[in-house]
């Protein structure tokens, strides 16, 4: 299947969140992994039309990103 | 307080009726109590009559009535549009700004419009917004007394919306930074104490020191439109020149260096919609040929 | 045709009903309800509102902005680009110095009454020149290298290949025909 510019960056978004959960302390990655999936799971249901509301996500998405990122955060509850 | 309120209350009726229970002190007043004693079966409620009536305000015959269009967009429901919402307010009990209607309908109208202020005065630069076509500061702007002229507000014009009039500015700000908005000195100053400037170099700062970043000029900027992730836009290089004109630094060439490339300072076109638009009346379009002359004949 | 009657309809349907939400005091049916509640307490009931659709104009979506790009973190200056003064300052001089000259040199075949044809090949090349630099610059603005790589070489090069072709044209017109001047001067009379 191709895959939209779109798409394919929605999936650079889901790895990169894996990548940075795989730097987190080993007691807490999973933590972090839940969450960036149950975070991606709540909006499976999007229209892959709606280019706007994506577009969004996406930029909320990496804010979120940015912010678990940094090494301070040290684990999340799921 | 509103307890202690009831109690004078109280108070005031008892003497009226020139009752004589002994008035109790006024600190030992226990509300609940002469709550309880106020609709008692033993003391009957005041009769109407005697009493003063709080009539609902009625609308004034001078009423000026005026709508004003607000963009609104949610992003707790991303698929949803952006919509246009309308309020009516009565000019009459609203200040004479444009900030003061939005705080007058977030108040009492809509608690889920969301804005930026802080200062109300125009020195923060927080509450710049697209008003009626234009991006101004809501504190410095009137409200057109024309009440048959709708007022349209928008955030300020290609900016990712954060939410209803909430923009992005993450890229002007980093922007902002990369220009390294502060003094850069490797020498010591003369006197060991402070760095000094002449009155004519001091002079060289005034038009440009004033500028409080509320990015009004650089979303006015078609250029800014097409180019924003590589064009500094007006405001950035209003500062940059505010730094490059600074008698006290030394790192005017580096700075000159940075911008000189054909994306940084060059896709300025000279359309001067910044200096038509600028809420403090500076002029970036003249800080950008500045720069441009300096750039050219150095 | 619809779609013309749309916004201005919705618009008018916009003024008509005011907010049942608003505050303001506008002689109403039920202002006394309104006022004993907290202006903040939503009615159940929900209230009409008058939200137009946002585009009024029909939509134009010839760049349509793409997503966000933030490049490292927000607190991460936007990186600064290598100075490169043959892009940057020589190019606006040079261009500067062109678009001024182009005044004398449209004004001096008929001011001094001369065709000579140095004076008109150089006014055929700057003119290249200078219209070559106005093209190219609304290609770098309107075709960003970062969104579009593969027509911003195309429009590139398609605006040299053009400027060749131009440049060929006009030494041949110069050559082997009256020249610039003479044929404005002769459309002029005509």
């Amino acid at each position: 299947m191709r895959l939209s510019g779109l798409q394919k960056e929605v999936l650079a978004l889901y790895r990169r969140c894996l990548r940075e959960a795989a730097k987190k302390p080993i007691e807490s990655r999973d933590n972090f992994k839940a969450f960036a999936r149950s975070e991606f799971r709540r909006n499976t249901a999007m229209d892959k039309r709606d280019f706007g509301a994506i577009e969004y996500l996406l930029r909320k998405g990496e804010r979120q990103l940015e912010m678990y990122a940094s090494p301070g955060i040290t684990n999340i509850s799921r | 307080m509103a307890a202690l309120r009831s109690s004078t209350r109280l108070l005031a009726s008892r003497s009226l009726f020139r009752t004589t229970v002994p008035v109790r002190s006024f600190a030992s007043v226990n509300p609940i109590e002469s709550v309880k004693e106020a609709t008692s079966a033993s003391r009957p409620p005041v009769n109407e009559s005697k009493t003063s009536t709080v009539q609902e305000p009625s609308a004034s015959p001078d009423a000026r009535i005026k709508t004003f269009h607000v963009y609104r967009w949610n992003p707790d429901e991303p698929t949803s549009k952006p919509r246009m919402e309308s309020y009516t307010l009565d000019l009459n009990k609203t200040g004479p700004m444009m900030l003061d209607a939005l705080i007058r309908i977030k108040n009492e109208v809509d608690p889920t419009l969301t804005f930026r202020r802080s200062c109300r005065e125009g020195i923060c630069g927080s509450c710049a917004m697209n008003i009626d076509g234009v991006n101004t500061l809501a504190c410095l702007c009137r409200i057109p007394t024309d009440t048959k002229q709708e007022s349209r507000i928008y955030p300020l014009p290609h900016t990712y919306v954060v939410k209803d009039l909430v923009p992005d500015l993450t890229l002007f700000y980093k922007q902002y930074k990369s220009i390294k908005p502060y003094l850069q000195r490797s020498t010591p100053a003369p006197d060991g104490r402070e760095y000094r400037m002449s009155r004519e170099d001091r002079k060289k700062l005034d038009g440009l020191y004033e500028c409080i970043l509320c990015a009004c000029c650089s979303t006015s900027c078609p250029s800014y439109w097409w180019n924003s992730e590589e064009y500094l836009g007006p405001a950035i290089l209003l500062q940059s020149y505010r730094w490059i004109a600074d008698a006290r630094d030394e790192q005017t060439e580096q700075r000159k260096d940075a911008l000189n490339n054909s994306m940084s300072l060059y896709r300025c076109h000279t359309i001067l919609n910044c200096t038509r638009t600028c809420p403090k009346g500076l002029n970036p379009g003249l800080a950008i040929a500045e720069i441009k002359k300096s750039l050219s004949f150095s | 045709m619809a779609s013309i009657v749309r916004p201005s309809l919705l618009r008018q349907a916009c003024s008509a009903a005011p907010t049942a939400r608003m505050l303001s005091t506008r002689a109403s049916i039920n202002a006394s309800q309104r006022i004993a509640q907290p202006s903040f307490v939503r009615s159940a009931v929900p209230t009409p509102m008058k939200a137009a659709a946002f585009h009024a104009s029909a939509k134009r979506a010839i760049l349509p902005p793409g997503p966000q790009h933030v490049e490292g973190t927000a607190n991460d200056p936007v990186p600064v680009p290598p100075a490169e003064p043959t892009h940057g300052s020589y190019h606006w001089t040079f261009e500067r110095i062109l678009a001024a000259g182009l005044i004398p040199l449209t004004v001096a075949p008929f001011a001094a009454g001369t065709q000579h044809p140095v004076l008109d090949a150089t006014l055929c090349a700057s003119l290249l020149i200078h219209s070559h630099i106005g093209f190219d610059s609304m290609v770098i603005d309107y075709i960003p290298k970062k969104r579009f790589p593969k027509s911003r070489a195309l429009f590139t090069w398609g605006l040299r290949a053009g400027t060749v072709v131009v440049a060929i044209g006009l030494y041949e017109f110069e050559t082997n025909d009256v020249g610039l001047t003479e044929a404005i001067k002769r459309v002029w009379t005509a």
